[in-house]
């Protein structure tokens, strides 16, 4: 109502000359003013609480890996301006893993050896986040995924047998599963894109077997047929033996589990073989370089990403502006809200933590964040953030982006209301 | 004693340090300083205060200017929609139709109209009451009774793990198509009623319906403008 934010503009204008004269008023008075004897500087003699963060910063994966580094960063820098926690002042200690499981097992000993680290961001592989997790889970030590997909990692290995059963209670994520990020791009594909035969490629990792696997049991629940299968090597990208094989198959789209080191050369040399095609994949190849990576013949090509778009969200304004500001020079990329909001629940977990204990933190800090960040709920950059009774997110979004024009272009979102 | 004392110390109404705890000596001389500074200029230093005053004042005043307001989320961000259960067939449903219900609730911002229904499954039509387009209330809880009608066997999923509902939205930011995938509960009762409805058809059926009785599934476009994600 305007007249109402007049009243209230008016208001504010009152206080703000109140306060303006009161303040010129201590100017005078301050020539005229006793000395007071000096008093004491209060210090800084706050906290420092450690976020680690654990991501591949450098090869391949790395814009996904630097965009959660800055977005976490991010949330520390605004925690600490903002004083979210008296008395505590929040720093980043960022470790590259390399998407490799083994060095992300030696960065968990690495974040569970400094006592000031109380929460781990990251990392962005579900395989790596397998090899982490009892480090964590045995120290009690708090880790938030932005970007890990597998439901295994918080349901269980039975998880899709109907036997979820939660195997570490260290283990958080906000980005959404593929239980539903499968099943979710099938019905697009089948349903919206009209593809019914579907030659389906993965990577043979944790992420990407494990999200064409829920993919493939989708499609053919709705119809589809699967008229061929086959791994890649990642560590090759030379894929023309499979391009002949998708071309022979008579398949009218191609689904590959894995992420954009290689699916951009495999859409590629798909085309290049003749076969006019869409490649399909999940949050893994949702990234400017697979745009590059499989050039003009990629035009069509479609991923599914956790979460609806970052613009679209009106909690996001503020991040994506303060993201610019910051000036980092990284894309903030797939995983940045969630990155943020990864950061920022450890920081929610903390401030529980600390105001439960008069203001300081306790000795068993690290076990008392981790139970502390089972019932965080808050405002997010991704909407609002909370972790059911896996540690999965409880706002689950998902969206379908086609390469258009030389970029990624949301074409329809999903909300999972189970 | 009227509690007014004197604005500048006079003789003798000076209060003293209490002995044995002298000030720093650094902090003595620029307290000193200061006093000498401020009885140099008498003038000036009111005068500096009061530009320091009008200059905190215009700036808070400026700071906390009217601005415009924030702008509408958009619909899909702004809305709830939960499934409910089956229900009994409105009274002059065709066999092989099922209904269900399902919660409809705006959450915040202006409001937002339902302008549209679908389902995307080929064998199917849909119908319900309310009929979009309708107006939601922000804050209450719309109930929409959903009836489905197979019209192909064939062409429906049987045991869809995650089907969906696709519902078109709009409000003063944007119209949208935003899928909800309603949850376990949904699917598998979504499944039930396929079977029972397609349970003495074989599954090359012909249509059960006349297509040109059946309302056409409007397939789901692109409402994105142009982004990216760039910093």
């Amino acid at each position: 109502m305007p007249g109402k934010g007049l009243l209230i503009v008016r208001q504010r204008s009152l206080i703000a000359i109140t306060a303006a004269l009161a303040a010129g008023a201590l100017t005078l008075t301050a020539c005229g003013s006793r000395d007071d004897d000096g008093g004491s500087d209060s210090g800084s003699d706050g906290t420092t609480v450690v976020i680690g963060v654990d991501a591949p910063l450098t090869g391949e994966l790395s814009a996904l890996g630097l965009g959660i580094k800055n977005s976490v960063d991010l949330a520390a820098k605004t925690a600490n301006k903002d004083k979210t926690v008296e008395g505590v002042t929040f720093k980043v200690e960022a470790l590259d893993d390399q998407a490799q499981p083994s060095s992300g097992q030696q960065n968990a000993t690495k974040f569970v050896a400094d006592k000031d680290v109380l929460g781990v961001v990251g990392p962005l592989n579900s395989s790596v986040a397998e090899s982490m997790q009892k480090v964590f889970d045995d120290a009690k030590l708090t880790q938030v995924s932005p970007a890990n997909t597998n439901p295994a990692l918080s349901q269980g290995t039975k998880w899709n047998g109907g036997t979820k059963e939660r195997p570490y209670k260290s283990y958080f994520r906000t980005a959404t599963t593929d239980a539903i990020q499968g099943p979710f791009a099938a019905q697009y594909v089948f349903n919206d894109a009209k593809k019914k035969k579907v030659y389906v490629i993965d990577d043979k990792k944790t992420y990407g077997a494990g999200l064409a696997a829920t993919f493939t049991d989708e499609f053919k629940k709705l119809g589809g047929k699967v008229v061929g299968t086959q791994h890649i090597d990642p560590e090759t990208k030379d894929f023309s033996a499979v391009a002949t094989q998708v071309k022979s198959s008579g398949a009218d789209v191609v689904y590959y589990g894995g992420e954009y080191p290689q699916a951009g050369p495999l859409s590629k040399q798909i085309k290049a073989a003749g076969v006019k095609i869409p490649l399909v994949g999940g949050d893994g190849i949702y990234s400017a370089d697979f745009v590059k990576l499989a050039g003009a013949a990629g035009t069509g090509d479609l991923a599914t990403s956790v979460g609806a778009p970052v613009e679209d969200l009106p909690s996001a304004k503020e991040f994506v502006a303060n993201y610019k500001t910051a000036g980092y020079k990284e894309a903030y990329e797939a995983y940045g809200g969630y990155s943020y909001d990864s950061g920022w629940a450890i920081i929610e977990a903390v401030k529980k933590v600390v105001e439960d204990n008069d203001g300081k933190l306790p000795d068993d800090a690290r076990a008392k964040v981790t139970e502390a960040m089972q019932n965080v709920s808050f405002d997010g950059v991704t909407g609002k953030v909370s972790f059911d009774e896996f540690g999965d997110a409880t706002n689950k979004q998902l969206t379908v982006y086609s390469v258009e024009g030389g970029d990624w272009k949301a074409v329809k979102s999903g909300t999972y209301t189970g | 004693m009227n509690g007014v004392g004197p604005v500048e110390p006079g003789e003798g109404t000076r209060v003293w340090d209490p002995a044995g705890q002298p000030p720093p000596p650094g902090h003595r001389q620029a307290y000193d300083r200061l006093s000498a500074f401020c009885a140099r200029h008498r003038r000036a230093v009111p005068a500096a205060a009061a530009a320091v005053v009008l200059l905190a004042g215009g700036g808070y005043l400026f700071a906390t200017r009217a601005q415009e307001p924030p702008a509408a989320p958009y619909p899909s961000q702004a809305i709830d929609i939960r499934y409910l259960g089956r229900e009994g067939p409105p009274a002059h449903a065709p066999g092989g139709s099922f209904t269900f219900a399902v919660r409809v609730t705006a959450l915040s911002g202006p409001t937002i109209t339902v302008a549209g229904i679908s389902q995307p499954y080929a064998g199917l039509s849909l119908t319900s009451v309310p009929k979009p387009p309708f107006r939601t209330r922000t804050g209450f809880g719309h109930k929409i009774v959903v009836t489905m009608n197979v019209t192909e066997c064939a062409n429906t999923p049987r045991n869809a793990g995650l089907p969906f509902l696709d519902v078109t939205l709009r409000n003063t930011r944007a119209i949208e198509d935003h899928s909800y995938i309603l949850g376990e509960r949904y699917a598998h009762d979504f499944s039930d009623a396929l079977q029972v409805a397609c349970s003495n058809d074989p599954p090359s059926l012909a249509k059960r319906w006349n297509a040109a009785e059946i309302p056409a599934v409007r397939s789901a476009g692109s409402h994105y403008a142009d982004r990216t994600n760039r910093p």
